[in-house]
């Protein structure tokens, strides 16, 4: 084999190695963050790694795994963690080029240990995308095999993991969380359908069907109706009793976004880009915004402020009583109470409100979470802190 | 410039793709095979100027050596011997040039609209024409084929990473034109070796619905080879004719090269018919 046959031959495998993702490194995520804020501690699902860190200062408490393991991958990880007693639940979820983690970790939240591990029994298991929801006994997961599992951790099974309690079987996979109210689950599937679910025996209370796309945000409810919207471009307002359609408002683009409820308004964005903000009693819009890629995540409200982040890499603030939208209610690009444009990494998870805080976590990157001024939107820290400045020699 | 790109390529193949599945009873095998053929046939003028222009200069050559070996100490003038007797060296890449784009679209419609992730299916969100009326009902598509195989995840039985080896194998291997000297030959035996390894290794890891678009792909690419072998025949024999008479008429307006280092021009070209037709070319000496 000449020379250039050599280099040749290299650089093929080489090749080959960087397509099947073989490389080094943390590979670039495809589901998104989670981040739930209890007290002075945050935990995040990102990517590879589950953190807890502390919401102050940014130090790092734990990460789970504490490192990778190759020969007993965990993860990736999304979606928001749950907290029961002192145990923080996350679940696998899915990764490049359809690979996934099929099971729903127990961590104590003192040293982010594995506690135990909950595996469904169902050969079509798949992932854990959107986390899951718990009511202190019972935790409701979720998976991408369209079941949603409901497990107690206090109780083992023969092989010594958190007995099933019950499994409630949609047409396709679960990509939403379930809202978990009065005793009843709503969950919405990507086969088009919301469920109303006994929580306790895992039966179909009622189902809404009026729908011809996916359901994968979690529903808001308020004053006994359910507020979601759905792939068809569409936002509805369903009675949680009897699952009856109360209004339904067209919108421009698919709805993912979990929806916020303040003062009679409904407030959730759209995969064009766009806020919307909804008269809860008619459906009727009061105003919207355009962002410049699509919003994902719940917008959230803390006082006065409404933030909401985009994929276009930008936090929006605005302040809701003083919206100033035209005639047509658009709200101008400039009319914000802040925007920071700084953080250049797309934003697809909802953000959290501690204190004078903003914690922004970040799609992908090396910078899992930013921390802003929740007054000003200016920078405060990042998670994880950047290295200690080496001092320049000779200054 | 993905912009760009997504807007005229993209997204519309990942709508056809879904509208295809739309009309062919959810069939998504069956979508990708059509859109697949859609598209070799859309740039089948393309791929049969690429081939023959690849053809053109693999027989070209040992008269291009001639010249360069000639002029080396004289750019002006091999670049000009080299236009006169019609090299040129992106003849086989430009069309081929246009065609990745086209591929690469095709992947990433397929990528989309199987939604294997939750960034793919927001990717397919935003780009799905929202002037089509429901085919944000199609989402998520029936990804499931022959209720074993999930085309959205790697194939667990390796029929798929077999199958694009095999295929990627024999199309490499007749689609490459003949080499002339000894060095080219040994990297294109290689290369007709290492690209089909390469890509089942990738398959390995992938989405199997993009091995079935590979499959596919170079199934067509062999049978296009087959249907079009006549007429790269007759291309290969004008051109090894044609490129005997120029070199012939080289050496004669240039004594300096040593007409022995200019391989005879026939042996390379098995006599045929149609290489007679090509004669005229010779008899411009």
């Amino acid at each position: 084999m000449n020379r250039f046959s050599v280099r040749a031959l290299a650089a093929i495998t080489a090749g080959a190695f960087i397509l099947s993702a073989c490389g080094g490194g943390e590979p670039a995520p495809s589901a998104f963050p989670g981040l739930m804020v209890d007290g002075n501690s945050a935990y995040l699902a990102s990517n590879l790694y589950v953190y807890k860190f502390d919401v102050q200062t940014a130090r790092l408490d734990w990460q789970f795994p504490a490192s990778i393991d190759n020969a007993n991958p965990r993860g990736p990880f999304s979606g928001v963690p749950a907290k029961m007693g002192d145990v923080i639940i996350v679940g696998g979820s899915s990764g490049t080029n359809g690979a996934y983690d099929k099971h729903v970790y127990g961590l104590s939240n003192q040293n982010g240990q594995e506690v135990w591990r909950f595996t469904p029994p169902e050969a079509t298991a798949r992932e854990f995308v959107a986390g899951v929801v718990t009511d202190g006994k019972l935790v409701y997961a979720p998976n991408g095999d369209g079941n949603l599992y409901a497990f107690d951790p206090a109780q083992k099974d023969s092989s010594n993991q958190p007995k099933l309690i019950w499994t409630f079987s949609t047409g396709n996979r679960l990509w939403g969380r379930p809202l978990l109210a009065d005793g009843k689950l709503y969950q919405g599937g990507l086969d088009h359908k919301l469920y109303a679910i006994d929580a306790a025996t895992g039966k179909q209370i009622w189902q809404f069907d009026k729908i011809s796309a996916p359901i994968a945000a979690q529903p808001a409810l308020s004053g006994g109706v359910l507020y979601f919207g759905a792939f068809d471009s569409a936002f509805y307002a369903v009675n949680a009793s009897d699952g009856s359609l109360k209004w339904k408002t067209p919108v421009g683009g698919w709805v993912w976004t979990d929806a916020t409820i303040s003062n009679g308004t409904v407030y959730f964005g759209d995969v064009q880009g766009k806020l919307y903000a909804l008269d809860m009693a008619t459906g009727q819009i009061q105003w919207t915004y355009e962002t410049r890629d699509s919003i994902k995540a719940q917008p959230v409200i803390s006082g006065t402020t409404l933030y909401v982040v985009s994929v276009d890499t930008n936090v929006y603030a605005f302040d809701l009583n003083n919206i100033k939208k035209d005639a047509t209610g658009k709200v101008d690009y400039n009319n914000t109470k802040w925007r920071n444009d700084t953080i250049a990494r797309r934003l697809v998870s909802e953000p959290a409100v501690v204190g004078d805080t903003l914690l922004v976590p970040v799609f992908d990157g090396d910078i899992k979470v930013w921390a802003l001024d929740a007054n000003t939107g200016a920078r405060k820290y990042q998670f994880p802190l950047a290295p200690a400045a080496t001092p320049t020699p000779g200054k | 410039m993905g912009n760009i790109f997504d807007i005229l390529v993209v997204n519309p193949m990942t709508n056809v793709l879904l509208l295809i599945y739309d009309v062919l009873f959810h069939n998504y095998v069956l979508a990708i095979i059509v859109l697949t053929v859609i598209i070799r046939l859309a740039t089948l003028p393309l791929t049969l100027k690429q081939q023959v222009s690849s053809l053109k200069m693999a027989a070209m050559q040992p008269q291009i050596k001639a010249i360069q070996e000639k002029y080396k100490n004289d750019p002006q003038k091999l670049s000009e011997e080299m236009r006169k007797v019609g090299f040129n060296p992106l003849g086989g890449c430009l069309p081929l040039l246009v065609q990745f784009p086209i591929l690469i679209g095709l992947y990433n419609a397929i990528l989309r609209t199987l939604a294997v992730n939750p960034l793919s299916l927001l990717e397919l969100g935003k780009h799905i024409y929202g002037f089509l009326p429901n085919l944000s009902s199609l989402v998520p598509v029936n990804s499931t084929f022959l209720g074993v195989l999930d085309l959205g995840q790697p194939d667990k039985f390796f029929i798929i990473p077999i199958l694009v080896i095999a295929t990627t194998y024999f199309s490499t291997k007749l689609t490459t034109p003949p080499s002339t000297d000894a060095a080219s030959k040994q990297t294109n035996q290689m290369m007709s070796m290492m690209m089909p390894v390469m890509f089942g290794f990738f398959m390995l890891s992938a989405p199997a619905g993009l091995g079935v678009y590979w499959i596919v792909s170079n199934l067509i690419g062999i049978g296009q080879y087959y249907l079009m072998k006549p007429r790269l025949d007759l291309a290969k024999a004008e051109h090894a004719a044609a490129a005997a008479g120029s070199g012939a008429s080289t050496s004669v307006s240039a004594p300096a090269a040593p007409r022995a280092k200019l391989p005879p021009p026939r042996s390379k070209v098995k006599p045929s018919s149609s290489a007679r037709i090509a004669k005229p070319g010779a008899d411009n000496k």
